[in-house]
């Protein structure tokens, strides 16, 4: 039997509150017993899946959101226990959680950690309790504070900060102070995201209303340009567009996906990417939970890449990591150097000053990095 | 076959939606010459762009049978003319068509621009004109008034004035019974060789050229053999006929008598307005006065926005110039645009009604490069060209003098809004001529200025400073030489040859300045810093620059996000995949339309 390497993604749909900004599937959980149902429903999708697809190997497990926090303690245990049960598990699997400071206690983080949980990702987004109010944050300062305290005093040794920049009413000086604060903690990893405004979000109609001012991109940019410089100070790689880790402290999951490797998806809203097949499923929840009870896969959508469309996606994932793409991956995955099937889009982008190589890897200049939309397009037909 | 006595034709002329076409529907009901089952309102204006604008592009003619008073049934040739001032040649030639003129006002309206204008050309062209004083029914309407204007134009002082409603009829029986009495019958005779002139022309398909023509002299049957006077070429007769509305085949036509005739002209160029056509074995001495050879006076590029709709703007520019031979179109490459055609039109109204008809018959989006006379440009070496496209100016070291057409404007106008009106036409160049008060409140205001002055924004602003109450008409007068330069844009170095423009130096640099800044608002930000300029031979008088992007990133893409930013970014390739190239700058093309749209 052929091994299956793959990533598991758990999707956890459930907020104490909307933030303004969010696109990603998630809601407000009005009970208690919609919960119950979810799990029931996530549970017979592991089994479901464990045997209709048995090559799979786990090698990490992502607990996302939502809030995977809003569920109990007991209840992510109980998510774990099931794919334990009926997954085969890389024995160093790198099991991470999403939570929210505010829903984050010392009670909490003894289960996670009895229960597996290796890496913790904290979603802070900011030191500053004016700017966590208005995007619409449920957390404040203080609750990061502890959050992340308790996580160390309980023994996490990997735990990540989601932080934001670009937000609306922040100055270049406040992001500095922010970073300083992060600085201090000196968390094994941090994830650094500009604002972007999505569609159909409150932030859109309040831009496109003029009741939100946010930094030009010029700005935001530099804020960006600051916290590269001052993150590798402090000892950080900066191995993806939007990542930094100390070192052995990246994160496994992800890196599955910039490597265009496979996953398997679970929970209402999530996509899988096995081989070359993606498919994804349903959004709603009841859909979800009625699909599953009758044991049909709720699979909404599903497409297999043709190998074009592969390569490209390959390339542009592999780009948004800072070592870019290794050519011998290429070559061992599609049989075809990288440089023969892209030749002149990489020719073009090196005259462009977007992209370099070495011996072994193709990876964006800084340049590159900071216009990686253009780079990419180059990739698409 | 009418006896010539008992024949009377006549035009309707007016000032745009002063009832014309209305009152021609009531003529032809009247005289039941259309069922009112058949009847929709504005029988003679054919195409959807006629009915909407409430004007008329080509001439028509119907030929009516009207039982008078005196129980003698007549024979009425009514030619429906081109109602605006881009087609005024063929305006003077429909009328030199007739005996005489229904001249209609509307009597809440009264006297405007085109009144006098059409009133002018009737009375040169010798018709007797009978002045209908329309739209009665309006509770504003004015009649005593209007008739004191009348009485201030030359040449209609002692005109009969008839109060028409064309709505509901009213007066129309007894204008019919005028026409009889007041406009006189053609003169010419049977005997002599056949003179034929020329108003109009349509193609079909099947027969060429059929041709709209009065005969003055002789007469003529299929299987004749004719000549067009102006270039001698002979045709033999395959059908004659008249217009009742639709075309029927008649035996012959004879003196003094309006229809058509098709003789296999394979071309409309072949039939030119105005012309002469003559009995090819015993020709006429002379060609009938007035012929003249039509040229555009206004020229634009139009460039498809779909790079493939290339071929189908040929195709359908060649179909639109088979039936109006005043178009002219020459292939054109614009690095920036592409392929288009730079494209000659008798007038600014010519060239939106051609530009609208290509995008509503033939759906092709177009853009429009902005509007540029014909310069007249003397070079040092005494040669004499003209230019239709300032990009096309030669090198200003070997340039003597400029020369540019001008105009005679009239405008007719409230008193109240002359200050603005008369300082607008100041501001581009004009020279006043005259003013006279038509009546207490109405004045005739009398301009000349340069014809580029009017391309750009000029109906529009006269509109919104006269609240709508002014109109205008123009004719050419003569060409003048002007201190006129060519300002170039620069986008990265490169000149962007679409967006060249010559006018008056004192203009070129506010002009200029305000180019740059559309230019810099509209371009987006490329990779590299780009810097716009205008520039007057070598020198730079204006300047900006786009800053370069810094930043162009997704900042989240994980595994459920995938397809979702790749749409993203499919949608961002597909932008630029329709970006026009000027040098290593991308353009979209919503910049040229926005830069060439605003003055």
């Amino acid at each position: 039997m052929n091994v299956i390497n793959a990533g598991l993604y758990i999707h956890i749909p459930f907020c104490y509150a909307k933030c303004p900004y969010c696109d990603f599937f998630s809601l407000v959980a009005e009970n208690e017993l919609i919960k119950e149902n979810y799990l029931n429903a996530l549970k017979k999708e592991i089994k479901i899946y464990s045997q209709k697809i048995p090559e799979i190997f786990i090698q990490s497990i992502y607990l996302g959101g939502g809030t995977p926090t809003a569920l109990s303690g007991q209840q992510i245990a109980e998510i774990l226990e099931t794919c334990y049960q009926y997954f085969r598990m890389n024995k160093d699997i790198e099991i991470t959680i999403e939570s929210n400071p505010a829903t984050f206690d010392y009670e909490k983080a003894n289960v996670l950690l009895q229960s597996g949980v290796n890496r913790l990702s904290l979603g802070a987004q900011s030191f500053s309790n004016r700017l966590l109010q208005k995007i619409g944050r449920i957390h404040n300062k203080k609750n990061i504070l502890i959050s992340y305290h308790i996580a160390r005093a309980r023994g996490f040794n990997n735990i990540n900060l989601d932080m934001m920049f670009g937000l609306p009413g922040q100055t270049l000086r406040q992001f500095d102070r922010t970073l300083e604060e992060v600085g201090q903690l000196h968390p094994e990893h941090i994830s650094l995201y500009a604002l972007s405004i999505e569609p159909d979000t409150p932030f859109e109609h309040l831009l496109k209303g003029g009741l939100l001012k946010i930094p030009s991109d010029d700005a935001a940019h530099e804020m960006y340009l600051n916290a590269i410089d001052f993150l590798n100070e402090q000892g950080y790689e900066h191995y993806e567009i939007s990542n930094f880790a100390l070192l052995g402290k990246r994160c496994l999951h992800n890196q599955l996906y910039w490597k265009n490797q496979s996953y398997l998806g679970l929970g209402a809203a999530s996509t899988s990417y096995i081989k070359n097949k993606r498919f994804k499923n349903f959004s709603d929840l009841n859909q979800y939970i009625e699909l599953l009870y009758y044991d049909i896969l709720p699979i909404e959508s599903q497409e297999v890449l043709p190998l074009k469309e592969e390569m490209a996606e390959t390339m542009i994932l592999c780009l948004r990591m800072t070592e870019g793409l290794a050519k011998h991956d290429f070559m061992t995955r599609f049989k075809k150097p990288a440089e023969v099937v892209f030749n002149q889009q990489l020719k073009r982008l090196k005259e462009q000053g977007l992209l370099d190589a070495s011996e072994s890897h193709y990876f964006l200049t800084k340049k590159g990095i900071s216009l990686s939309n253009i780079a990419f397009l180059e990739f698409l037909e | 076959m009418s006896k010539i006595e008992e024949i009377r034709n006549f035009s309707i002329i007016a000032h745009i939606d002063h009832g014309k076409s209305t009152i021609a529907d009531r003529i032809l009901e009247l005289t039941e010459t259309i069922s009112v089952r058949e009847r929709r309102d504005q029988v003679l204006d054919n195409m959807d762009l006629e009915r909407e604008k409430g004007i008329t592009i080509k001439s028509k003619a119907v030929r009516l049978l009207y039982k008078a008073g005196n129980g003698h049934q007549y024979t009425f040739n009514l030619i429906d003319t081109p109602g605006h001032v881009d087609f005024s040649y063929e305006v003077s030639r429909s009328l030199a068509a007739c005996e005489g003129a229904l001249l209609v006002i509307d009597s809440a309206q009264g006297v405007q621009a085109q009144t006098i204008a059409n009133a002018q050309m009737a009375i040169e062209n010798n018709l007797s004109v009978m002045v209908i004083i329309n739209k009665i029914d309006l509770p504003t309407a004015n009649p005593e008034r209007v008739r004191d204007e009348i009485k201030k134009i030359n040449g209609l002082e002692n005109s009969p004035i008839f109060l028409t409603s064309a709505k509901d009829g009213t007066g129309i029986r007894e204008m019919l019974e005028a026409i009889v009495q007041y406009i006189p019958h053609p003169r010419g005779s049977n005997e002599k060789p056949l003179q034929a002139l020329i108003f109009d022309s349509v193609y079909n398909s099947y027969q060429g050229s059929i041709v709209y023509l009065r005969i003055v002299n002789g007469m003529v049957k299929p299987g004749m053999k004719i000549q067009t006077m102006s270039d001698k070429k002979n045709y033999e007769v395959t059908e004659t006929g008249i217009f009742s509305p639709k075309r029927k085949k008649v035996d012959r036509l004879s003196v003094g008598e309006v229809g058509y005739l098709t003789a296999g002209f394979k071309d409309i160029n072949l039939t030119k307005v105005g012309d002469t056509i003559t009995d090819a074995d015993h020709p006429a001495e002379q060609r009938l006065p007035g012929y003249k050879k039509v040229s555009p006076v206004v020229f634009c590029s139009l460039y498809p926005v779909e790079n493939e709709d290339y071929h189908n703007l040929k195709y359908a520019l060649e179909k639109l110039s088979l039936n109006d031979s005043a178009i002219s179109y020459m292939p054109e490459n614009s690095p920036a645009l592409g392929f288009g055609f730079r494209c000659g039109f008798l007038g600014l109204l010519h060239m939106e009604i051609i530009q609208e008809r290509l995008e509503r018959e033939y759906q092709i989006q177009l853009i429009a490069t902005t509007p540029s006379v014909v310069f007249r440009v003397h070079l040092k070496n005494k040669q004499v060209i003209e230019i239709n496209n300032p990009s096309s100016l030669p090198e200003s070291n070997t340039i003597d003098l400029i020369e540019e057409p001008f105009i005679q404007l009239t405008m007719v106008l409230p008193s109240q809004f002359l200050g603005g009106i008369m300082e607008l036409v100041q501001d581009r160049r004009g020279v006043f001529k005259n003013l006279e008060y038509l009546d207490q409140d109405s004045t005739r205001l009398v301009y000349h200025l340069p014809l580029n002055e009017i391309m750009l924004d000029f109906y529009d602003r006269i509109k919104s400073i006269s609240k709508g109450y002014a109109s205008l008409d123009y004719k050419i007068i003569n060409y003048q030489a002007s201190p006129l330069t060519k300002v170039d844009l620069l986008v990265n170095q490169d000149v962007v040859d679409n967006l060249s423009f010559i006018c008056h130096k004192d203009k070129a640099h506010d002009r200029a300045r305000k180019l740059v800044e559309n230019l810099k608002k509209v371009i987006p930000r490329q990779m590299f810093d780009v810097p716009i300029q205008a520039r007057i031979n070598q020198k730079i008088i204006a300047r900006s620059t786009v800053r370069a992007l810094k930043k162009d990133v997704l900042a989240k893409c994980y595994g459920g996000d995938i397809t979702r930013k790749r749409k993203l970014l499919e949608k961002q390739k597909e932008g630029k995949k329709r970006m026009k190239r000027v040098g290593k700058v991308e353009i979209p093309q919503e910049a040229f339309m926005s830069v060439l749209k605003i003055d």
